[in-house]
């Protein structure tokens, strides 16, 4: 019988080791692959272009994939999403497209355990246009302090950015309270989250979150690199300036003036990415089909087990949620005495992948009181045995370096 | 003792210990610091200088083992170098790292970084207090000049 963990390659052949990088980059999966490969070897044309078949069905296979992302995450209008290079170049394009229209003393709220990709748009339009940042803090878990949010909104805050799950320590925030609390206090402030890393953990719904705008990543969804999106409530997009320019987003250009294409279509210029857009629809399709009930009790067991082997260390303190509620199968510790670069040496030659450093989240680092940290983050393949190669290799790191 | 192992050898663990001592340095004459974007780890280093000559080194770690051990060889050899001895060894510590070409004379201590060499992603950790000192030598200078 085929299992989840026979729908990867990388991992059936154990090619990708022991795998924990997942919050970095998911392994591909198969159907993805295949899906993409039939594209390449028997369907590639551009699309929206052309009227012969080969076109046609291109065209056919991208909006399908558009409509498979907006079903994935629990949406119906597949206007309003938009395909990207990445979750960071979706950031980007709201802080663009939104940043238009902001004005001197307009003000971003932004939270303090943003990864970096949710930080630096907003200060390059804090620069550019003179908008206040605010900062909503975390509590020692990581978790946003949303009561936090009555004394730092004003009539002036226009938006406010907030991951769904930390990279570093897996806290998932109450995006629906946070939405509630902020639109309770200024019904028009944006809420854009980054859902790049609770997008591989089961279909998600926009709707029900009452968030604005949310961003998703492939190469973190068993997908392609290159290929992420952003999602907008509907009449959210109609208004906003495009970010970049070129062909595919115009209705009428003429040397005086360019009428731009209704959304999506206004904000992807140029050849889309077709390949990776099949990619991300194929991996969204894969992930709906899912048994999500089943896999949410696997990863809980896993990071209950993952917590019981560092816990056996009194070097170890675990950064972040110390236990199995509001999280994601992230998990971060550091070790009294032992760099988390040194750590992940060592335990990368011993096949396991880590990652070690500060995730792209400085600031959060900084609040949490430390430089760095290792971290080893699950996926829908993991398994048991990858768990003890984990204590295994660590045993064996720490001895090295006492 | 397998290759990545080989890195954490006493030589290199014995270094790194003693990058604990290095603190500040009273009226440095100069200071720099440099950071490693990828992990965060940053150094820096500070001189007390006599003339031509380095009186002291001191500064901050925070860092890895071979950053660690990296900082501490410098600390040990700087007293009483002059500038370009000082020189010569970031360029020792550089050629080490990029054609594993073995360190001489005064900054033979780097050898204890061969095992490194066939890492090229663990270069920037070696090299990083060598690129503060190296800031802190070019600050010094143009003041000099």
């Amino acid at each position: 019988m085929s299992t989840l963990r026979d729908q990867f390659p990388s991992v059936v052949s154990g090619l990708a080791g022991t795998y924990l990088d997942n919050a970095a980059m998911t392994q591909i999966a198969g159907p993805v692959l295949s899906r993409m490969a039939v594209f390449e070897t028997g369907g590639r044309s551009n699309v929206k272009r052309g009227i012969y078949p080969l076109a046609i069905n291109a065209t056919e296979a991208f909006d399908a994939a558009r409509a498979s992302v907006v079903r994935y995450l629990g949406a119906t209008d597949t206007s309003g999403l938009i395909f990207t290079s990445n979750a960071t170049a979706a950031i980007n394009l709201v802080a663009h497209g939104v940043g238009a229209g902001l004005a001197a003393g307009d003000e971003i709220i932004i939270g303090e355990g943003e990864h970096h990709a949710n930080i630096v748009p907003w200060q390059m339009l804090r620069d550019r246009q003179g908008v206040a940042l605010k900062i909503l803090p975390v509590d020692d878990a990581g978790y946003p302090m949303t009561d936090a949010l009555d004394d730092l909104i004003t009539p002036r805050t226009r938006l406010i950015a907030v991951t769904h799950a930390s990279n570093v320590t897996g806290a998932v925030t109450d995006v629906h309270a946070l939405v509630e609390r902020a639109k309770g206090l200024v019904p028009d402030v944006r809420v854009l989250v980054d859902g790049a890393q609770m997008a591989p953990h089961g279909p998600l719904d926009v709707s029900a979150l009452g968030c604005d705008f949310y961003v998703i990543t492939g190469h973190k969804m068993f997908g392609p690199t290159g290929i992420g999106a952003l999602w907008a409530r509907t009449g959210v997009l109609d208004g906003m300036a495009p970010f970049m320019g070129g062909g595919e987003m115009i209705q009428r250009v003429t040397f005086d003036e360019t009428l731009f294409a209704p959304p999506p279509h206004r904000f992807e210029a140029g050849t889309p990415p077709v390949t990776q857009a099949i990619g991300l629809g194929a991996a969204a399709d894969f992930l709906y089909g899912q048994d999500w009930q089943e896999i949410r009790t696997q990863e809980q067991v896993l990071t209950s087990m993952l917590m019981e082997r560092l816990a056996k260390h009194d070097r170890i303190t675990v950064i972040g949620p110390g236990d199995n509620g509001r999280r994601l199968p992230i998990l971060s510790f550091v070790v009294k005495g032992a760099h988390p670069h040194d750590l992940c040496e060592l335990m990368g030659a011993r096949n396991v992948a880590l990652r070690g450093g500060h995730h792209c989240a400085q600031p959060l680092m900084d609040r949490l009181g430390v430089d760095a940290t290792t971290r080893a983050s699950l996926a829908i393949y993991t398994e048991q045995a990858d768990i003890n190669a984990f204590a295994d290799a660590l045993d064996h790191a720490l001895g090295v370096l006492s | 003792m397998s290759g990545t192992d080989a890195l954490y050898d006493a030589r290199i663990k014995s270094l790194a210990a003693q990058a604990d001592a290095i603190g500040p340095v009273e009226q440095a004459d100069c200071r720099h610091e440099a950071d490693n974007f990828l992990c965060g780890d940053r150094v820096s280093v500070e001189l007390a200088l006599d003339g031509d000559g380095v009186k002291d080194m001191g500064g901050k770690v925070r860092g890895c083992l071979l950053v660690q051990a990296a900082a501490a060889l410098i600390k040990q050899a700087a007293p009483g170098l002059s500038r370009q001895e000082m020189e010569g060894g970031i360029r020792q510590a550089q050629a080490l790292m990029t054609s594993g070409t073995a360190a001489t004379g005064t900054w033979e201590g780097l050898n204890a970084f061969t095992p490194v060499h066939g890492l090229k992603h663990r270069h920037d950790c070696v090299l990083l207090p060598f690129e503060a000192l190296k800031g802190c030598l070019d600050q010094a200078k143009s003041r000099s000049d």
